[in-house]
C-alpha cells in the first residue's frame, strides 16, 4: 500500500507545525468566535434572549427556570438550585461524582443538558433521604464505611440506587459492573461492594424504601 | 549521617508544651480498636456535607485561570481588552496588574518565580485570570484573552534534561540541588563478599494524585480580614502561606476546610489559585470562587514523578545481603519537586554495605508534589522485584529471603533502634493468612491463563510528632466537644479522635461533636499528610481527655470527701475504691454543673530521643494474566500491617484497601503521557488517564493488622497507615505477574502493551 | 464549561430534518459524545438539534421477515438487555454491554455510538490536528500506542465504536433521512477512511439523520460474538476488538463476516480472517492460520506493535469460544 505520511501532506500545503503552534494561544481561537460583536453593547450580566424556559422535576418537585441551552443539568442543580449533593469532579462524564437518576436510570448530570432533562424525573442524592432519615443505600454506605473523603459518594450512592432499581438482586459481579461508572480515588471499592450487596439484601427481605 | 525524621519541613524542631495529667498506656479498650462507622457518615452519604467546591456566598463571583498551552514559552503580550468587555466580567488580572507580582516557588531562601511569571516553564502555568458573574462567563472571558507567546525549546525527558545543550529551565542548569547520597560500609567489599548478585533497571511512570474534588478555593474579604474556604490537607499551612504572600498578620487570615474531597499530597501545597482568588476578591470587593477544571489538576497541581531506578544486590548463598547499590533519577518538574526514592533500599533490609544516590532534575512539566509515600512505592517497585530475582537465583522462597534480612535497627549513623517494628510478623502472619506456601507450591498453569502470586514488603519513614494541641470540653450534661485543627482528608480523623474521647471519658460516640480544620476556631495542627495525623494528633486527643478526667476526679474527690487517688473513673461515674458506696455520676459533680463545662487541653509530647518509628507492612496478591491479550486480573490481595495500635478497625481496613487501589493504579493502569513533539500532556483527563475502577481492583480484599501498640513511641501506641498501605502494592503485583509469566517486566504500569511486548521478547529468546 | 449554542428539541422527525436543512447544526442523540466534544472545543456549533423527544426514532422490534429494527435513539442499555438481541444477534448485545460505563450506556444511543467522533487524544485535546483542519497527524510521530495498525493514511485514529463492528458483521443497514430524501447505508459502508477524506468520519451529510438500523433475519447456523480488550477493565475504549458473525454448517464455517475494532480508522473488515476460516472446521490449525491472517499486512506505528500479538490472541480466543 502506498501510504502517505502526514509530513507529505504538511509539506505540500506549505504550513508547518512550528507555524501553527506559534500562532495560537488558548484564547485566540475563541476570541475569533463572537466576543467582538458585544464590545459596544451595555454590559449584560445574562442575555435574556439566550435563555429558554424549562420545567424540571427534581426529587418530586417541579422547578420552572430560565436556562441557557449550554447549562448542564449539573450546573442547574448545583448553581441554581443549591442541590450541591451532586458533585462536580470532571464535568466531562469521566468520574461519576455527578451521577443522578433520570427516570430511575443513573446518568452523568454533567453530560446531560438541562434542556434535555425536561419531562424526566430527576433524583439526586438528596432525594434518597426519607425526610431526614438516610435511605437504605445511604445507610448501608454509612454502616460499611463505603467511602473515605466522601466526594464521590453521592454519585456512588445514586448509581447503587439505580442499579438496585433495575436489578434488585444483583450478583457480586453485577454489582461490580453496575458500579464501574464511578471512580473512587480513595479506593473504597471493597466496602462499596459490601454496602450495595447489603442494601440489596435488605430490599430482598422487605426492609427497603 | 542521620536520617531526616521531620514531620514538618524546614525550621527548628517543633514542640508543644507538656501535659498536666499523667498518661500511662490504656490497659484494655472497649471503643478504641472496634469497628465504628464514621461520626460524619450521615453528612457524607446524604450529600449534606458542604465541601469547599459547594460553598456559595452572597454576591460571589466565579474565577477562571488562563494557562500557558506550551511546554516552555515566554509571554510577550497579553491583551485583555475584549475579555474585560464581556458580559458578567468583573475583573481581569495579569502579571501587569498592580499587586499581582507575588513571589512564588521558594528556592534557597528566596523565590524563583512569580504568580503570573511571563517565563512559562511548563504547560499549565498561570498567565491571567478573570472573575465573572457565572463560571461559564469566566471561562468565556479567559478564552477571549489574546496572548502572544514566544515558544522556547523544551525538554520533558529526564535524561535529556541533563544532556549538554538541553534548554535550561532555571539559571544554573537542570539539576535540582545536589544528588542525595546515602552510604554506609564498603560497597566494593560488600559485592566481593557476595556469592550471588542481581542487577536490574526498573522504571515507574508519572502518577497524578487526581483527588475527586478538584483543587480550589473561595475567598472573601471583610476589610483587611480574609476568609478562605479551601480544599486543603492543612488549613494552618495555607494560612501561613497566604499571610506571607499578602503581607497580613496570620490572625487576619482565616482558612476553613472541614470537608475536603481528597488530596493524597497534592493539597499540602498552597495553590496559586487560592492567592488569585484573594486578589480578584480584593479587586472586586466581592467573594470569588475558583475551582480548577479537571485538566488543570493534571498539569498544574503536582504529580508522583516517574523514576528510573538501577539496583544491584549482592548476597551470600544463605540469602544474607552483603551489599546494595542503588541509583534513582526522576524529575521534580519545572520547579523544585523532589524525585528521591533512596530511603527504602537504604533501610528496609539489614545490609552493611550500601550506596544509594538520588538525582532530581528539572523538566518542562508540572512540579512534582509529595504523593502518598513520596518515592517509596517506586523504590519498592525496584527493590522488591530485585529481591524476588535474587530469591530465584538463590533458590530461596521470596518470603524466606526477606525473613533472613529483617533490619535490627534503622541503619542510619550508628543505628537507631525502632520504637517498635514488626516486619517479621507482617511477613509471617500475612503469608499464613494468604496461604502463601500452598500458592507457591502450585504447579504453573499450562494454558493461556496464567495465575501467579507475589509479595512485597514496605516501610515508611515519617513518624509524626509535635506540635499538636487539642481541646476537649465536657458539658454538664455529660456530652463533649472535641476541638482540633487537623483536616480529615478521608482517613476518618474525626471518628478515631471521638473514639479516643469515648474510650477515655465514657461519653457515647454520638454525644461527641468534633470541630476541626478551621484556623479561627480550632487548635493548631500540622497538615494531614505523610501518615502522621494519627501519631501526631491522637496522643494530644488522649491528653486532652485525660486532662478533663483529671479535673473531674479532683472535683469528685472534694465532693465525696475521699482522696483523688481513691477514685475509679468508669462509665461516666466515679467510685471510691475503699468505699464503693461513695459514688457520683459525672453529671452529679457540682463543680461541673456550676462551671457548665470542664475544658481539657492536650498537647503532643516529643518523640523519644535516639530511636526511630517506622510502620512496616507486607502485601500479598494473586493475579491472572491472559497471555493472549495481555489482560491482567487481580484476583485477591492481602495486606498485613504493623501500624501500631488499631484505633478504628473499620476505617483501618478501608485505608489498607484504598492504598492497594492506588498502588494498582501505579502498577497496572496509570501513566501520564507527554507528547514528545510538543511537551504537552495528551491524557490530561480521567478517561485517558486511567484511575482503577471497581473492576480493576482485587476481587477479594483482606486486611490483617498486627495491632501491637507502640508505647515507646507515643501514648496511644498508634503509628501511621495511609502511606504504608500503598507502598508494596505495585511491587507485589509485579512479582505476581513475573511468577505467572516466567518473565520480569521492569517497567510500570503493566498494561496489555507492556505484557505483550515482554511475552514477545520472551518468545524471541526461547 | 460549554460554549454557547441554541437548542431545538422537536417532537417529530419531520421538524428535526427541516431544522437541520435550514441551519448548520449538530445532532444530539443521547448527548454523551456531543457534549463531550463541545466541552473540549473539538468543535463548536451555532445550534444543537436534539432527537431525544422523537418517539418514532425509539424502540426495538422484530421485522416481518424475521429481522430486527432498532430505533436510532434506542439506548445501549436497552440493546444490551434486549432478549431477542442477546439471543439472535449476540454480537450486538456483547458490544453494547461493554461500551463505556453503565451511566453512559443509559444515555448513549445506538446511532450516536455509530457516529461518534474519534477518541484520539490529539483530536480530543488542544492540538490542531489534521482531522480538525490542521496540517498533520500528531500521532504518526508521537504517542501512538492506541492508534491504528491498518488503514492509516494521513490520519491514524482508530474508530472508537464497539457496536459498529458488531452491526457490520451482522449485515445491519442504516436508514438515513434528510428533509429531501431517504436512503439506506449498510453499516459496513457508513464510515469514511482517511484515504478518502481524513476530515470526515461518516458518509452522512450534515442534514442527514440515521433513523433506524435494520438487521436481516439471521440465517440458520449463525453464531456471533464481540469482545474487546482494554487497558482498564471498565469504562474504556478497545485497544483491540473483534466481531464475528459465522454461519456454521455442522462444524464447518459456511460463511463469515469478521470486523475488527481498535485496528483502523474505520471498523475494519478482515477478509483475510474470513478467507482463512470459510469452508473450514475451526480446528487448531485453522484458528492459528486465521489468527496470523488477522494481522497480515498490518503496519504498526512506533508504539503499537503489541497490537499484532493482541489481535492474534484475541481472534484465536474468540474463534475457539464461538466453536463451542
Amino acid at each position: 500500500m502506498a501510504k502517505k505520511k502526514p509530513a507529505d501532506h504538511a509539506a505540500g500545503s506549505g504550513v508547518t507545525r512550528r507555524g501553527f503552534l506559534g500562532s495560537v494561544g488558548a484564547g485566540a481561537v475563541a476570541a475569533a468566535t463572537g466576543a467582538a460583536s458585544r464590545a459596544e453593547a451595555v454590559p449584560e450580566i445574562t442575555d435574556p434572549e439566550e435563555m429558554v424556559a424549562v420545567a424540571l422535576t427534581i426529587n418530586g418537585r417541579r422547578h420552572r427556570l430560565l436556562v441557557e441551552p449550554r447549562w448542564t443539568l449539573l450546573f442547574v442543580l448545583r448553581e441554581r438550585l443549591c442541590l450541591t449533593g451532586s458533585k462536580a469532579g470532571c464535568e466531562r462524564g469521566e468520574c461519576g461524582s455527578c451521577t443522578v437518576l433520570v427516570d430511575d436510570e443513573p446518568r452523568y448530570a454533567c453530560l446531560t443538558l438541562a434542556v434535555e432533562a425536561e419531562g424526566r424525573e430527576i433524583t439526586t442524592v438528596e432525594g434518597l433521604l426519607v425526610g431526614e432519615e438516610l435511605g437504605d443505600v445511604q445507610r448501608a454506605f454509612a454502616e460499611h464505611d463505603a467511602f473515605q473523603c466522601g466526594y464521590c459518594t453521592p454519585g456512588q450512592v445514586v448509581a447503587a440506587e439505580g442499579l438496585l432499581r433495575a436489578n434488585p438482586r444483583p450478583t457480586e459481579a453485577e454489582i461490580r459492573t453496575g458500579m464501574s461508572g464511578n471512580l473512587c480515588r480513595c479506593g473504597a471499592y471493597a466496602h462499596i461492594v459490601k454496602a450495595v450487596a447489603d442494601a440489596a439484601d435488605g430490599r430482598k427481605t422487605g426492609g427497603g424504601s | 549521617m542521620t536520617e531526616r525524621t521531620d514531620y514538618h519541613i524546614g525550621g527548628t524542631p517543633p514542640e508543644t508544651p507538656g501535659n498536666d495529667a499523667a498518661a500511662g498506656p490504656w490497659p484494655a479498650t472497649t471503643v478504641v480498636g472496634s469497628r465504628q462507622p464514621r461520626i460524619d457518615a450521615y453528612e457524607r452519604v446524604s450529600g449534606t456535607a458542604v465541601y469547599p467546591h459547594d460553598v456559595s456566598l452572597p454576591g460571589m463571583l466565579h474565577g477562571a485561570i488562563l494557562r500557558c498551552p506550551h511546554a516552555h514559552a515566554r509571554v510577550l503580550a497579553v491583551d485583555t481588552a475584549a475579555a474585560e468587555k464581556m458580559p458578567g466580567v468583573a475583573a481581569v488580572i495579569t502579571a501587569a496588574t498592580p499587586g499581582a507580582d507575588i513571589p512564588w516557588y521558594e528556592r534557597d531562601g528566596g523565590f524563583a518565580s512569580t504568580l503570573f511569571d511571563p517565563h512559562c516553564r511548563h504547560q499549565g502555568e498561570e498567565v491571567a485570570a478573570v472573575a465573572a458573574e457565572t463560571p461559564l462567563q469566566a471561562v468565556d472571558a479567559i478564552r477571549a484573552i489574546r496572548v502572544t507567546y514566544e515558544e522556547l525549546p523544551f525538554v520533558v525527558d529526564d535524561t535529556a534534561a541533563l544532556a549538554p545543550g538541553a534548554p535550561a529551565i532555571h539559571d544554573g542548569g537542570n539539576l535540582i540541588g545536589e544528588p542525595r547520597v546515602r552510604s554506609r560500609g564498603d560497597i566494593a567489599a560488600g559485592f566481593a563478599e557476595a556469592e550471588v548478585v542481581v542487577e536490574g533497571v526498573y522504571r515507574t511512570s508519572c502518577q497524578i494524585h487526581a483527588p475527586m474534588e478538584p483543587h480550589g478555593s473561595v475567598a472573601r474579604w471583610d476589610g483587611n480580614r480574609l476568609t478562605v474556604w479551601d480544599s486543603t490537607q492543612g488549613v494552618y499551612d495555607v494560612q501561613e502561606r497566604l499571610a506571607a504572600a499578602l503581607e497580613l498578620p496570620r490572625s487576619s487570615v482565616r482558612v476553613i476546610g472541614p470537608y475536603m474531597g481528597g488530596g493524597f499530597g497534592s493539597k499540602l501545597e498552597t495553590g496559586k489559585y487560592t492567592v488569585i482568588a484573594t486578589l480578584l476578591a480584593r479587586m472586586t470587593a466581592r467573594p470569588v470562587k475558583i475551582f480548577l477544571p479537571r485538566e488543570d489538576c493534571f498539569t498544574s497541581t503536582g504529580n508522583r514523578p516517574a523514576n528510573t531506578m538501577t539496583i544491584k544486590i549482592g548476597a551470600k548463598a544463605d540469602g544474607t545481603l552483603t551489599a546494595i547499590e542503588y541509583a534513582s533519577s526522576g524529575s521534580g518538574g519545572a520547579y523544585f519537586g523532589d524525585a528521591g526514592t533512596g530511603a527504602l533500599p537504604a533501610y528496609l533490609y539489614q545490609v552493611a554495605n550500601l550506596h544509594a544516590i538520588d538525582t532530581t532534575v528539572h523538566t518542562n512539566a508540572g512540579k512534582a508534589r509529595p504523593m502518598r509515600a513520596p518515592g517509596v512505592p517506586q523504590a519498592a517497585w525496584a527493590l522488591e522485584q530485585a529481591m524476588d530475582e535474587l530469591a530465584a537465583k538463590l533458590g530461596l522462597d521470596p518470603l524466606e529471603l526477606r525473613l533472613r534480612n529483617i533490619p535490627a535497627t534503622l541503619q542510619a549513623g550508628p543505628g537507631l533502634p525502632f520504637t517498635s517494628q514488626h516486619l517479621r510478623e507482617c511477613l509471617v502472619k500475612g503469608a499464613e493468612a494468604f496461604g502463601w506456601a500452598e500458592a507457591v507450591a502450585r504447579p504453573p498453569d499450562e494454558g493461556h491463563l496464567r495465575r501467579g502470586v507475589g509479595l512485597a514488603a514496605g516501610m515508611w519513614f515519617y513518624s509524626g510528632g509535635p506540635p499538636s494541641t487539642v481541646v476537649v470540653k465536657l458539658h454538664a450534661d455529660g456530652s463533649a466537644n472535641l476541638n482540633m485543627g487537623a483536616s480529615d482528608i478521608g482517613c476518618g480523623t474525626k471518628t478515631w479522635a471521638a473514639m479516643i474521647v469515648a474510650e477515655e471519658l465514657g461519653v457515647p460516640l454520638e454525644q461527641i461533636q468534633v470541630e476541626h480544620a478551621d484556623t479561627a476556631t480550632t487548635q493548631y495542627a500540622t497538615s494531614s499528610g505523610g501518615s502522621k495525623t494519627v501519631p501526631s494528633d491522637s496522643p494530644a486527643v488522649l491528653a486532652a481527655a485525660r486532662s478533663v478526667k483529671h479535673q473531674l476526679i479532683g472535683f469528685a474527690a472534694e465532693q465525696l470527701g475521699v482522696p483523688a487517688d481513691d477514685l475509679v473513673y468508669a462509665d461516666l461515674a466515679l467510685t471510691s475504691r475503699s468505699d464503693p458506696s461513695k459514688t457520683l455520676k459525672v453529671t452529679e459533680i457540682g463543680m461541673l454543673g456550676r462551671r457548665g463545662v470542664v475544658v481539657g487541653t492536650g498537647y503532643r509530647e516529643p518523640n523519644p530521643e535516639g530511636s526511630f518509628t517506622a510502620p512496616t507492612c507486607a502485601q500479598f496478591c494473586e493475579v491472572e494474566v491472559d497471555t493472549r491479550t495481555g489482560g491482567l486480573r487481580i484476583l485477591r490481595f492481602l495486606g498485613a500491617h504493623d501500624s501500631g495500635r488499631v484505633l478504628n478497625r473499620l476505617t483501618f481496613d478501608n485505608q489498607v484497601f484504598g492504598g492497594m487501589a492506588m498502588g494498582i493504579g501505579l502498577g497496572v493502569t496509570e501513566e501520564r503521557v507527554l507528547d514528545r513533539q510538543t511537551g504537552r500532556m495528551v491524557n490530561a483527563n480521567l478517561h485517558d488517564y486511567k484511575i482503577p475502577t471497581m473492576l480493576d481492583v482485587a476481587g477479594d480484599h483482606a486486611c490483617l493488622p498486627i495491632d501491637e501498640p507502640d508505647h515507646a513511641f507515643n501514648t496511644t501506641g498508634a503509628k501511621g497507615l495511609g502511606e504504608p498501605a500503598t507502598i508494596p502494592t505495585a511491587a507485589a503485583v509485579g512479582n505476581a505477574v513475573a511468577r505467572a509469566l516466567g518473565v520480569r517486566i521492569s517497567d510500570a504500569p503493566l498494561t496489555p502493551r507492556r505484557i505483550l511486548d515482554a511475552l514477545a521478547a520472551q518468545r524471541k529468546e526461547a | 464549561m460549554l460554549p454557547k449554542f441554541s437548542h431545538l428539541r422537536p417532537a417529530t422527525l419531520r421538524e428535526a430534518l427541516a431544522a437541520l436543512d435550514a441551519s448548520d447544526a449538530r445532532i444530539h442523540g443521547g448527548g454523551t459524545d456531543l457534549v463531550g466534544c463541545l466541552r473540549d472545543r473539538v468543535f463548536t456549533t451555532e445550534r444543537v438539534v436534539s432527537l431525544s423527544a422523537i418517539p418514532e426514532l425509539r424502540g426495538i422490534a422484530a421485522t416481518g421477515d424475521g429481522g430486527l429494527r432498532i430505533g436510532a435513539t434506542a439506548t445501549l442499555t436497552e440493546i444490551a438487555g434486549h432478549p431477542a438481541i442477546a439471543d439472535r444477534f449476540t454480537a450486538i448485545a456483547d458490544a453494547a454491554r461493554v461500551v463505556a460505563s453503565p451511566q453512559l450506556r443509559n444515555q448513549g444511543t445506538i446511532a450516536g455510538n455509530l457516529c461518534q467522533k474519534p477518541r484520539c487524544w490529539y483530536y480530543r485535546g488542544d492540538f490542531h490536528c489534521l482531522r480538525k483542519g490542521g496540517e498533520l497527524c500528531y500521532a504518526y510521530e508521537g504517542e501512538n500506542q492506541h492508534h491504528c495498525i491498518f488503514g492509516g493514511d494521513l490520519c491514524y485514529i482508530v474508530h472508537p465504536s464497539d457496536t459498529a463492528p458488531a452491526l457490520a458483521a451482522l449485515g445491519a443497514v442504516c436508514r438515513v433521512s434528510s428533509a429531501s430524501a431517504t436512503r439506506s447505508v449498510p453499516v459496513d459502508r457508513l464510515h469514511v477512511p482517511p484515504s478518502v477524506d481524513p476530515r470526515r468520519e461518516t458518509v452522512l451529510e450534515p442534514d442527514e439523520v440515521v433513523t433506524e438500523l435494520v438487521l436481516p433475519a439471521p440465517p440458520a447456523g449463525l453464531r456471533s460474538s464481540y469482545l474487546k480488550i482494554r487497558s482498564r477493565n471498565a469504562w474504556d475504549f478497545a485497544l483491540a476488538g473483534v466481531a464475528l458473525a459465522l454461519v456454521f454448517d455442522g462444524d464447518i464455517v459456511r460463511s463469515a463476516r469478521v470486523f475488527l475494532s481498535g485496528a483502523a480508522p474505520v471498523p475494519w473488515r478482515s477478509t483475510a480472517v474470513e478467507a482463512a476460516i470459510t469452508g473450514q472446521a475451526l480446528d487448531a490449525a485453522t484458528i492459528a492460520a486465521a489468527a496470523s491472517a488477522a494481522v497480515a499486512g498490518a503496519e504498526p506505528l512506533s508504539g503499537n506493535a503489541y497490537k499484532l500479538a493482541l489481535f492474534e490472541g484475541l481472534v484465536a480466543g474468540q474463534l475457539e469460544a464461538i466453536r463451542g
